[in-house]
């Protein structure tokens, strides 16, 4: 197959960018945007032009370290996938296919199609965790969590932070990430004791990182690889609303 | 007070204010539409409605605290725009994320500077305006004028559609989702929207037609 890629080509953070537009010969129907990039990328090693930089890791769905935006979707237009999943047979022969970074003041652009996402890790580090003493392990069962408690835990903690929410929020608010952290830990009897001082900063520093408001459009949700629910935002505003008004901090 | 200059100061406490101002404003709408649709019934009953409000002592300090909730509503709305803006300020050169975008929320900040300039516009007319032939007459004369009948109903068509996403919105903000009522809390601010929208509108209209001298 060939293909056009309109690529988002940018130096440094400082720099000026803008999109680039190459031509990729060769490519299979079952290999992904991330494989199509490694070509175009030794396509253009061989002409002594710089390769472009983009992120990926597991290329299985899973680690959340791929970005991009193709064809104005984050991760693009397949339901429920990264990047490194979306198949080139999903496009036709020929087509252009713009690919662009996340774009979010709090995810600055690094190079090319790399942006810093070092936002998401002060956040988790602001409360996203439970504090336990380490020993041995506890008895199984010591602790009674209800099956569909746990499944709703469960579900919130297939957020991955890959940043799709943010890239595809109108306003680039991290509300999706945020709620998904909250509500998994909210959930369970051991997020329990750092419950509302867990919200209240995770919240400042979302803020912090310049962050936008949520306006409840859902495109977080549209964009999810995970397939985050939106009723977990909800669940964020009431465990804020909730350490607001009830507890002493 | 500084606990409520912190929850202000917070994106979710910000949406929190938005979104209470907001409903509260849409249980105005009610009262302010039930009072409209009496011009139905003529000028008589009309302007005894309008007479005997303005009589009421209470009415002041009750458009006081109106003026409060509108000013709360448009003041934080523009601030949180302002900063969502700020969020972004490179944009895509293609972005086709849909989701649960609908074109009330797509034109929300659009909708609101309309329905802003409409309601600056409405209080000097109509508020402000020289009321001593009765409200009946100068609400009939200023529709009268065709361009300012459209604009009217331009403005409800904003209203309308600016609570079709701003009515089921405020819920979500308030942290209310639940598959047992948000289908139908959805529906019920798709009808609030239709219901105010057509309401309002349908004074300008039956002026127009001719249906109300």
């Amino acid at each position: 197959m060939k293909f056009f890629l309109e690529v988002w080509r940018q130096k440094n953070a400082q720099s000026q960018g803008g999109l680039v537009r190459y031509e990729v010969v060769g490519i299979s129907p079952e290999m992904s945007i991330l494989e199509t990039l490694d070509v175009l990328n030794e396509q253009l090693l061989e002409k002594g032009e710089e390769p472009i930089a983009f992120d990926s890791d597991c290329r299985e769905g899973i680690c959340g370290m791929c970005s991009l935006v193709i064809n104005g979707y984050p991760h693009g237009p397949e339901k429920a996938s990264t990047s490194c999943e979306l198949r080139m047979r999903h496009f036709q022969d020929g087509q252009t296919i713009i690919i662009e970074p996340f774009r979010a003041k709090a995810f600055p652009i690094v190079r090319d199609l790399v942006v810093d996402r070092s936002a998401f890790d002060r956040v988790m580090a602001a409360g996203g965790f439970v504090s336990v003493n380490t020993g041995n392990a506890p008895d199984a069962n010591c602790v009674l969590v209800p099956k569909d408690v746990a499944d709703k835990a469960m579900d919130a903690a297939a957020c991955i932070g890959c940043g799709a929410c943010v890239a595809a929020c109108p306003n680039a608010a991290a509300m999706l990430f945020v709620a998904a952290k909250i509500s998994h830990l909210a959930l369970m009897p051991q997020g329990a004791p750092e419950r509302d001082a867990r919200v209240l900063n995770m919240r400042a520093q979302m803020d912090k990182e310049g962050f936008g408001h949520c306006a409840n459009e859902y495109a977080c949700e549209a964009a999810c690889p995970k397939e985050i629910k939106v009723s977990n935002i909800a669940r964020l505003n009431r465990e804020f609303l909730r350490a607001v008004v009830c507890s002493d901090k | 007070m500084s606990f409520l200059s912190r929850f202000y100061s917070s994106s979710l406490g910000r949406k929190f204010f938005v979104a209470g101002a907001g409903l509260s404003l849409c249980g105005f709408l009610v009262l302010h539409l039930s009072g409209n649709l009496l011009i139905f019934k003529g000028p008589g009953v009309f302007n005894h409605f309008a007479k005997t409000l303005d009589s009421n002592p209470f009415i002041l300090p009750l458009e006081l605290v109106l003026a409060g909730f509108f000013l709360l509503h448009i003041v934080i709305g523009l601030i949180v725009r302002y900063h969502n803006y700020q969020a972004r300020p490179i944009g895509y050169a293609k972005y086709s994320v849909k989701g649960g975008r609908t074109w009330g929320s797509r034109t929300m900040t659009l909708t609101a500077l309309i329905v802003l300039a409409f309601l600056i516009i409405h209080l000097k007319d109509f508020r402000f305006g020289d009321r001593s032939q009765g409200v009946y007459d100068l609400v009939v004369s200023c529709l009268k004028n065709p361009y300012y009948a459209i604009f009217y109903i331009i403005a409800m068509i904003s209203l309308s559609l600016h609570l079709s996403h701003g009515f089921q919105s405020a819920f979500q903000t308030f942290g209310l989702n639940h598959p047992k009522y948000t289908p139908a809390v959805k529906k019920l601010g798709y009808l609030f929207a239709a219901v105010i929208g057509l309401g309002f509108a349908s004074i300008p209209l039956w002026i127009m037609l001719g249906k109300i001298k």
